[in-house]
This record gives structure tokens, sequence and C-alpha cells, in this order.
């Protein structure tokens, strides 16, 4: 049986958030006190609220192990990082660390523009705890791997800030904790210096480092931890295998109402006209999956509910990575296809053409609005699926289509063609 | 590696709880960390004049250009004595200590929220912080000392045995700057009105400390309450290990020394009682 690496017991995090105005300044401070003092209330009325940020969180992680922790914003993810990095206090619990430490929340922390990149190295490694020694010996190699040597003296306020966070990772890349926290930092910088983080990644994992990493990005966390422990409210509501993790967070066929809609069409969801209950997905042969291969057709089934009859009704279906980017639509209005009339509960079914999208994940909004774009009945989000390929990724674009290719000659050949064709009559 | 050894005792290397005692003070982690308390050091005195026409002479321009000031209003125009010291020596040799301590107070007070970035992003002992920006202008006050060599040749005044206890009086002038700069630097963390304060408090404080006058000025029944400003321990002592022309009144060094201690202890156990809500307020 492998050694603990980090024990946490009940740990808990509270925070007070002042509920009428803020007592910053020194004079708030003392017209707040005066106030309370004179008013045997004045407290209670003020009463500032609080909430637990983490609340009886206990898990214990062995070493070697690689360990998401996933939830959604303001599940706690931060907060219990910034314990565990020891950056904040717990209010209450404990939790033990048996080993180096090393957390990289950012990289590039203390980083002086007006240094030189030479300079920032010693600095940047004293801060993350690199002895002097240590960085002496890796110095060579930490602007090997930063690919900037021939900048290494200038200022770092000069560096463009591809340079900068190639610079920044390559100090913390030669911290060697044994035990490493990670909070989103990797998902900076191109294709070639992604290959260099997830390499050293996978050296820590070789040498028995214990990883938590802390991400939105479920496709990262799928392909790096075998364990996941997600967080909902500040509570532990899953810990196990990153697969059912994962699952369980992305949501079964939920869907939550888009937060502009709600200012545009009513805060109650339950009150709009159309709603859409849940939101599914199918291979071509109708098997029930969230992750398909680039190129395969999916199935959306959209169940809906209608409270108020809605005529001429377009459905829209767009799929947005990860990222943000917005990277397809499809809708009946201009899919030619014509939906009768909503008058009861139902259901409609979108089969995509092959999905030529490079491999990320996918969440699904859903949209009703008339043929016509005006109106909005519901604006929707929905489950995510992930697109899988070994090459392809978010480097190579939004879509990767085939293109067609010519040798030199047959290109000459082919102007010429279309020169004469064009132009001469 | 040690740090590997103590884990292989199957020891917590490291247990992380709400702190309970008022006096967990944690000074060891401070002198663990004392090669990033250098860099940091290294750091504030690289930046400090960079980008600048002429660099590092201001280090020297600041004190000599006050001195000069002085000299020409307090000692030409109010005629103020000088203890039978040459005015310029005279000023110059308070000025020393004074021009540290303002501007070690001034970084002090802003270093932790200057250091926002570093405090939400990673852990290390916070003290640091506080510590280096007011040990950096050290460096200056260096420079200042030698200038002031120059000018004791010049008015042809000759160094005493009291010399060799400047350093103790140094080391008393960087405590009060930490002592003041702890408390500052934690309040403004909360309350930014800190740092409209301190330029004005330093103004004030200036004038309550025998900087262009000599403390014989002071009416003896003041005296007391008088050296309950640790700058007048700290000029004071400056001006008899230079100048050495007249024994220090141990009184006052006694007072002035105890108040610095008491503020000391006190800016650090109230830094570290704040310091744990650093990263949740900055």
């Amino acid at each position: 049986m492998s050694e603990i690496a980090i024990r946490v017991e009940n740990l808990s995090k509270k925070y007070t958030i002042p509920a009428t105005q803020r007592h910053d300044t020194l004079c708030d401070q003392l017209s707040y006190r005066l106030k309370s003092v004179f008013h045997r209330n004045g407290r209670a009325e003020c009463g500032d609220k609080t909430f637990w940020a983490l609340k009886d969180v206990s898990f214990e992680i062995k070493e070697g192990e690689i360990v998401g922790i996933i939830g959604h914003n303001g599940a706690g993810k931060s907060t219990l990082l910034k314990i565990l990095s020891q950056i904040t206090l717990p209010t209450q619990g404990r939790s033990e660390i048996y080993g180096r430490v090393g957390s990289l929340l950012e990289v590039g922390t203390g980083f002086h523009p007006e240094l030189t990149g030479r300079e920032n190295i010693f600095l940047n490694g004293a801060i993350i705890g690199m002895t002097k020694a240590e960085i002496n010996l890796h110095f060579d190699a930490i602007v090997d791997f930063s690919e900037v040597e021939q900048f290494i003296d200038m200022p770092v306020k000069r560096y463009s800030s591809g340079m900068y966070v190639k610079l920044a990772f390559a100090v913390s890349a030669h911290l060697k904790p044994e035990i490493l926290m990670i909070d989103e930092v990797l998902s900076v910088g191109d294709l070639q210096f992604q290959r260099k983080c997830m390499a050293y990644i996978e050296e820590l994992r070789k040498s028995n480092s214990t990883i938590l990493f802390v991400s939105h990005n479920m496709f990262a966390v799928k392909a790096m931890c075998n364990r996941v422990i997600l967080l909902s409210e500040g509570k532990i509501c899953f810990d196990g295998s990153a697969e059912d993790g994962i699952k369980l967070y992305e949501g079964p066929s939920k869907t939550s109402a888009l937060p502009w809609a709600q200012n545009a069409i009513g805060a109650d969801p339950s009150q709009w006209d159309v709603f859409i209950e849940n939101v599914e997905t199918f291979d071509e042969t109708g098997m029930q999956r969230d992750l398909f291969n680039y190129g395969e057709r999916i199935r959306i089934r959209l169940g809906y509910t209608v409270r108020k009859i809605v005529s001429n009704p377009n459905f829209l279906v767009s799929f947005i990575r990860s990222d943000d980017v917005a990277c397809c639509n499809y809708n009946t209005a201009m899919d030619g296809f014509s939906v009768p009339s909503l008058e009861t509960d139902g259901m409609i079914e979108l089969l995509t053409p092959p999905l030529n999208l490079v491999s990320e994940s996918y969440k699904i909004f859903v949209l009703v609005r008339d043929a016509k774009f005006e109106n909005l009945y519901c604006a929707q989000v929905g489950k995510t699926f992930h697109v899988r390929h070994d090459v392809l990724n978010t480097h190579f674009g939004v879509f990767h289509e085939q293109g067609e290719w010519f040798l030199p000659n047959e290109v000459v050949d082919h102007k010429a063609f279309n020169f004469t064709g064009g132009l001469l009559p | 590696m040690e740090l590997t050894a103590e884990t292989g005792f199957k020891k917590p290397f490291k247990i992380i709880e709400p702190r309970k005692g008022l006096f967990q003070l944690e000074l060891g982690g401070v002198w663990q960390s004392r090669e990033l308390l250098y860099f940091l050091i290294w750091r504030d005195v690289l930046t400090r004049y960079k980008q600048t026409a002429i660099g590092a002479a201001w280090v020297v321009l600041q004190p000599l250009i006050t001195m000069i000031l002085f000299t020409l209003v307090f000692s030409r125009l109010a005629k103020i004595p000088s203890d039978g010291i040459p005015y310029p020596v005279f000023a110059f040799t308070a000025l020393l200590p004074w021009s540290y301590f303002a501007q070690a107070l001034a970084r002090t007070s802003s270093s932790v929220v200057g250091s926002a970035n570093l405090v939400t992003k990673i852990y290390f002992p916070r003290l640091l912080i506080p510590l280096a920006a007011s040990l950096a202008p050290v460096v200056d006050l260096i420079f200042s000392f030698l200038i002031l060599l120059v000018l004791m040749a010049w008015f042809k005044i000759v160094p005493t045995w009291g010399l060799l206890a400047l350093p103790l009086f140094l080391g008393l002038t960087i405590m009060t700057a930490l002592a003041v700069g702890l408390w500052s630097s934690a309040l403004n963390v909360k309350y930014r009105d800190v740092g409209s304060i301190i330029p004005f408090l330093t103004q004030i404080w200036m004038y309550a400390s025998p900087i262009a006058y000599p403390v014989s000025l002071v009416p003896e029944k003041w005296r007391l309450l008088y050296s309950l400003n640790p700058m007048v321990g700290v000029i004071e002592g400056f001006r008899w290990a230079l100048l050495g022309n007249k024994s220090p009144d141990f009184m006052v060094m006694i007072v002035s020394a105890t108040v610095v201690a008491f503020l000391l202890v006190g800016g650090i156990v109230y830094f570290k009682k704040m310091e744990q809500s650093f990263a949740d307020v900055i």
C-alpha cells in the first residue's frame, strides 16, 4: 500500500460578506461601530452574511495519485487549493501534507516587469520555493526550456505575452515538488508549448509525484486524472473514478436557463412559453453516448414542455466549445424543416452531418425562436459532449475539413485554365 | 534533501489548521526562507532606480539637497543653534537615519498591498514582505554615510571611538521602521486610508524629531515625554556616535529603545493575526 500524501479532515472555510454596506475605510468602520453601540440591534440590522465556501470536506490522497478537482463556479475548488497551498487558513478542520509542496496557481508569480529574464528566473524561482543552489543548477535548462535565450537579458516588460508565459512556465517546470497543485495554468501557450507542459506532468507522474489539478476542461481532466473529486456548494458530492465524476458533473440530461435570456424573457424559466426539459445525445445507431469520434454524426433529442401555444417555432441548436467559442449552429428554419405549432409537450430530434469538430468538449445550447428570428421563447444550455481525435485539437481551428492539394505544375495548369476561363472570352 | 528525510518518518510535514494562539509567530519559517528574503531585498534595490535618468545618484542627491535647504532655512534664517557643530554636518547626521526611516516606512506601509499578486497566489512567510521593504533602503543609507564621511573630512571632524556603537543605533533605526511598518502595512490591507495617513504622519514626525534642532532646545520637563518618540533616541545616538562631542542622555536612549521593543513585538503579533485574512481581504 502506498503512503498518504494529503489527508484532509472536515476542512471548512467561512467567508463574511458585509450585507448592506462595505466597511473598508476607517471612517465607515468607526461610524458602523458607533451605530452598533447606540442601536442595540445595530449589528443585527446590518447583519453580515456568512457563507461557507467549503464545508466539512474530508478526503485522503495517496502518493502518486493524480486527482482532478472539478465543480461549477463557486463550488469551492479554488478555496480548497488555496487552503492546501497555505495561501489562506481554514476556519475549521485540518489537513496534513506529507511532502514538499509546489503550487502553481499562476505561472510567473512575482515576475517584476523591470527586471530582465535572467533576474526574474532567480526571483520567481525563489518565490515558488526553489533554493538558490537549485536555481543555479537548473539555470541553463530553464533558459533552454523557455526558448527565449536571446532575450534573456532584456527586461520582461518588453517580452511578448507568449515569451513571458514560456519563461514563467520554464521556471515552474523545474520545481520538482513531491506534491503539485495546479489551477488551470496549463491552458496557455501554443501547441508545442502545451506538449511541453504535458510532458512535464508526465515526468512528475513517473517520479511518483502527487498532483492536484483544478480545471474546467473536462477533456484535460479525463486525459490526466485517474480520480476526481466533484465539489458542489463547498461539499464533496462525488469522489471516485474520473469517468463517473465527469458524467455526474455534466449532468445526465438536465438543462439550465441562460442568464441573458432570463433578463430578456423573464427570470423564472418555468413561466416561459416553451421549456426544454432534457437534451440527450445518441450516435447514429441510437446508442446513448456523450463521447464521439471525429467525423461521427450525432443525434440530439430535445424534450420540451409547452405552456403557451407557439406558432411557427424555430428550434436552434448550437455547439459552444469549453473555451466559449461558438462552433456551429443548426436551426429548423434555415435547414428548411417546418415545425408545426407547438401545442402540447413533445420531442424533436436533430441528426447532425458528420461532425468534423476538433478534439474538445462542447456544450449544447438550445433556443426556441420564431422563423424570422424575432421572438425568443426559451434559451437554455443542455449537456456537454466530447469529440475525440488523436491529433486535431483547438490549435487546428474549429473544424477540420479535407482540402484538395496539387503539385506545382498542376497548380499552374489549373490557374491557366481558370484564367482563360474566367477573364478571356 | 532534508525534507524527504523528514517525510520518511511518517511525520506530518505540514499541518494546516486554524491558528489558535496569539503568540504562534512561526519565526522559524522566516529564518528558513532567508534566501527568499535576500531575493526580495535584491529585487527592491535593483528595481528602485531602473528607468531613471541619473539612477543611483538620487540616493546621494536627496539627503544632500535636504541638508542644504535645512542649512539655509534653519541655520541662516532661523538661527537655530547646533550644539557647536557646523550646521551642515549637524543636520546631515540626523538626516542619515531620518531619510532612511521615512523611506523605509513609506515602502513598508505599502509593501503588503503592493504584493497582492504574491499574497493571493503563493505561500511564503508573509513577514518577509515588510521585512524586505524595510531592509532594502539600508543600501541607500550606506551611500549617504559615505557622503557624510566626506562632509566630516571637509569640516575636519574626527570620529571618536563612539563610531563603534553606530551599528547598534543603525539596528535601532531599522527596528523602529519595521515596528511602525508592520502595523501600517497590516492595517493598510484592510484600510487603505493608511496610504494617505503615512506621508502626513511622516511630516509631523519629522518636526517632532531633533533633525533641524538639537535636543537641548527642548525644555527639560518635556524631555521624557519627548523621548517617547523613538527617533529621538536614534538621532541622539547617531550624533553621539559620529560627532561624539556630547555624551547622550541615557534616559532618552532607554525610553526610546523600550518604546521600539514594545512596538515591534506588538507589531509582529498584530501582523501575524491580520495575516490570516490577507488573501481574503486584499
